[in-house]
């Protein structure tokens, strides 16, 4: 061996006493960097793009338009209606699905390759990676509805029209105000999609399977939703994690209704602190034996 | 893997029990009532009237039509509460070049989610079929014909106090006695208030065969015997209903006698 | 607390379980020793390592890493600690000097060219470009002792770091590990192969079913070493045992190769001999295969003497 290559050797002795920590922000970046080279993230974000535009283009192609849907009735010849009827297919399964490819995967993944102790040996504790991870999970969420909304906003408005769209009370509503209600539409699905996210973080954790982390919040929703549309079990509808993916409606009534938004609003912070906290015991108390 | 399934089947054992305890307990918390449906549907309603006729060339106020509903769920026995697809609603309103039927108003079917969102589609005669053409001549979606709406959980549920009458109608379309002459006649009670009450005088040709008292239910059918046999030599059979309650046919209706 | 231990673990155990994989285990590592910790495989090496790190909590006893606690110090016990459990694992989908980047990212940053200097000390520079998915197994093995040396350690723990590499690998990796202890840095060494622990090792404790089996220094362990071992393989393996029972002085055991080990004093192994040809029993092979260290680590880890040796449980298992 050179020289060189005993330079980190000598020193060591040097450099005796060095208290390094690691805040939050570079574990932060690492998670960042680390889904940056992943395969999946590039190929949601790509499906986000694509698919509300095939979709937008296959409907308009429709001679009878999808009517059992709201504002399905009008999507094949208005474009802020069929912004709309693309959201609420979106919020049945595909939105949960979306973020839950990455939040699902996120710390099962590290089980799957053996890094937890990798990463557990050096000097950042389990809550800061805890905490980078779920940030990282929350950023891409947003990023995906943002690409997502504007995808489908825009390639229904310029493929359909902006015609003045017809509203939930029978009342005409201007296109430009209805363009300011379509995106505001799909930024109040935020909140409920942050509760998936939360809610895959926790399957996650504790499956310590990325299958199970993507899965399970998919299915678990889906469940949700067929239990929110039974009647009978109305009083747990304000509580399922999927009717703040319905709060939207009130915005196109007349007169407007918000109640609906503050109570998912709601909803969905519970559903994430109760996720959030049930996992971060869980990986605080773990004995890592894998990897 | 044991771990798991354990897990889903404690998850699963709490949503049923869950589920259970909240059906046992609250089954008439719905936000779904008939107040918020009779405010919300008039209100969509009289919107999409205004904008329908618009494309047709016409100016009409949401004042002058007028708009009121009542609704019903399933029946006289169901509460008007909750999700279903077996919401009616009877609708009135005024506008002069569409006269309402003698009854006074038109029957809407309502389907109605547990999200406080509907889909209703009206009485064609009255608003119309799939398409219409506008002003300018092009086939466009009429928007009266079925239409969606949702309603706010929070909005009044005090009753509307709109009400109307049942309509009383016969069902059968023919008369068929038996050997001994004795017939029976079908007859129907529609949507509305307080079912349907009266009686009906029977007569073939100049012989009165009496009269027979009904009292049905809303929403429901029933078949009742006619009062006197019916004359071999009768070629058909006429009823006059006098409703007491519910809204009877105007004129007498006459059916024909089948040979049995 | 004295501040001259590396480590000072007292009365260790931990229990996953039915399994006890580590249990009442006190360990001192005087700074700048080189320290052998020696056993099967589910000895429990690696549970007290991981407790070490913080990966497992002990049920009870206490672990004391450069003179912190993690109940004290959180992760700061691991400041000056540097090393990797079982074989080191990275993400595949990113090249080998993305891993250490990242994983200098978590340690808060590290000096200016150390990252080159590792990767040239491993001999890594020109594969480190390289998707970690794409390395064998040595070159991971490899790529964990420079991400290691990453945090510039005063500790360094390794764990069995030449198992499973070939033979040239594994004298690459003990030459690596001699020049690193060498150096003054404090090692910690987990390994189940005698030879490993005797080139390198001052001090070493030997476990046995998560408990300790011998505890002292090397030369005290030579001392202790019996006679040398041989390795005999007859026409009839299963009489030549039974009839080890009339030589009380040798220990006859059945090598998981199916061969017989044979340890104990000359004399009584030529008589032993003697004893198989006069049966009629024929010898196939002949020969002394372990050390005096080996025989006698060999006898201190197994108590299945004239029996066939039991499969190790691997820890990790045991414990899911």
């Amino acid at each position: 061996m050179s020289a060189t290559t005993t330079s980190p050797l000598n020193t060591v002795e040097a450099t005796s006493d060095t208290t390094r920590r690691a805040g939050l922000f570079a574990p932060l970046r690492w998670e960042v960097r680390k889904l940056r080279a992943q395969y999946r993230a590039k190929a949601v974000l790509l499906g986000a793009v694509v698919l509300p535009i095939i979709i937008v283009v296959v409907i308009h192609g429709q001679s009878r338009p999808p009517k059992d849907t709201l504002f399905g009735r009008f999507a094949t010849v208005n474009g802020f209606a069929l912004a709309l009827l693309v959201l609420g297919f979106a919020a049945q399964w595909v939105i949960p699905l979306l973020t839950a490819v990455v939040a699902g995967d996120i710390f099962a993944s590290e089980d799957q390759h053996g890094t937890w102790k990798t990463v557990l040996t050096r000097s950042t504790s389990r809550g800061s990676l805890f905490w980078a991870k779920t940030l990282t999970t929350a950023g891409f969420a947003v990023l995906v509805l943002v690409v997502l909304a504007t995808a489908t906003i825009a390639s229904s408005v310029l493929i359909v029209g902006h015609q003045p769209l017809i509203g939930l009370s029978g009342q005409t509503i201007p296109a430009t105000e209805a363009l300011r209600l379509v995106a505001l539409s799909w930024a109040v699905m935020l909140p409920p999609m942050l509760g998936f996210t939360c809610l895959a973080i926790l399957l996650s954790v504790w499956s310590r399977n990325p299958a199970v982390g993507i899965a399970a919040p998919v299915v678990i929703g889906m469940v949700m939703q067929l239990v929110g549309a039974v009647g009978g079990v109305e009083a747990i509808r304000p509580f399922l994690l999927t009717t703040p993916f319905e709060a939207w409606h009130g915005l196109f009534a007349d007169p407007r209704f918000t109640g609906p938004l503050s109570q998912g609003l709601l909803t969905s912070a519970a559903w994430c602190a109760l996720s959030l906290g049930a996992a971060f015991a869980m990986l605080r108390r773990r004995d890592i034996t894998g990897g | 893997m044991r771990r798991t399934i354990l897990v889903i089947l404690a998850a699963l054992v709490a949503v049923i029990a869950l589920g259970s305890a909240v059906i046992a307990t609250g089954g008439d918390s719905s936000t779904v009532t008939r107040p918020r449906l009779e405010r919300s549907l008039t209100t969509t309603f009289t919107n999409l009237y205004v904008t329908t006729a618009h494309l047709r060339g016409r100016d009409i106020t949401a004042a002058s039509l007028n708009a009121q509903a009542m609704c019903d769920k399933a029946g006289a026995e169901n509460k008007d509460i909750g999700p279903g697809g077996d919401w009616n609603c009877l609708m009135s309103w005024t506008d002069p070049e569409v006269p309402m039927p003698p009854e006074g108003y038109g029957k809407f079917e309502l389907n109605v989610h547990s999200n406080d969102c509907y889909t209703a589609g009206g009485p064609s005669k009255l608003t119309g079929f799939l398409t219409m053409t506008d002003t300018q001549g092009r086939v466009v979606t009429n928007p009266l014909f079925e239409f969606d709406g949702c309603f706010d959980a929070d909005s009044d549920n005090t009753p509307t106090g709109v009400v109307y009458p049942s309509l009383l109608a016969v069902a059968s379309t023919v008369v068929t006695p038996d050997s001994n002459g004795n017939a029976s006649l079908q007859v129907t009670c529609g949507s509305g208030d307080q079912g349907c009450s009266g009686t009906i005088a029977v007569a073939a040709g100049d012989t009165n065969l009496g009269t027979m008292p009904i009292d049905l239910a809303e929403e429901s059918t029933t078949t009742v015997p006619l009062p006197g046999k019916v004359p071999t030599s009768a070629s058909e059979i006429t009823f006059t209903v006098h409703a007491r309650t519910g809204f009877g046919p105007l004129s007498p209706v006459t059916l024909p006698v089948q040979a049995p | 607390m004295n501040e001259l231990l590396a480590v000072d673990a007292t009365g260790v155990t931990k229990t996953f379980g039915a399994v006890r994989a580590v249990a009442d285990i006190s360990v001192r590592v005087a700074a700048g020793e080189v320290y052998g910790v020696l056993g099967p495989n589910g000895a429990g090496k690696t549970t007290f390592l991981r407790m070490l790190f913080g990966l497992i909590r002990p049920d009870s006893g206490t672990i004391r890493v450069l003179g912190k606690t993690w109940d004290e110090h959180g992760v700061g016990v691991l400041d000056g600690v540097g090393g990797f459990i079982e074989s080191p694992r990275f993400y595949p989908y990113l090249t080998g000097r993305q891993n250490l980047e990242g994983l200098a990212l978590l340690d808060g940053g590290t000096r200016p060219g150390l990252l080159e200097d590792v990767l040239d000390l491993v001999e890594m520079s020109e594969r480190a470009d390289q998707k970690v998915g794409g390395y064998s197994y040595g070159m991971r093995q490899r790529l964990g002792v420079a991400a290691s040396l990453l945090r510039e350690p005063r500790l360094l723990v390794l764990d069995e770091p030449a198992n499973g590499l070939d033979p040239a690998g594994i004298r690459d990796m003990r030459a690596l590990v001699k020049r690193l202890a060498g150096s003054g840095l404090t090692v910690l060494l987990s390994s189940h192969d005698m030879d490993e622990v005797e080139e390198i090792c001052d001090n070493v404790t030997i476990m046995k079913r998560g408990a300790v089996a011998f505890h002292g220094t090397i030369s005290k362990l030579r001392t202790m070493a019996p006679d040398p071992g041989h390795l005999l393989s007859t026409t009839d393996d299963d009489r030549a045992l039974a009839l080890a029972r009339q030589h009380p002085a040798l220990l006859v055991v059945r090598d998981p190769d199916a061969a017989l080990v044979v340890t104990g004093p000359q004399p009584d192994v030529a008589a032993y001999v003697s004893t198989l040809v006069r049966d009629g029993i024929d010898l196939l092979a002949f020969n002394q295969t372990q050390t005096p260290l080996e025989a006698l680590f060999f006898m201190l880890t197994d108590d299945t003497t004239h029996q066939t040796l039991d499969r190790p449980v691997e820890l990790t298992q045991a414990a899911r």
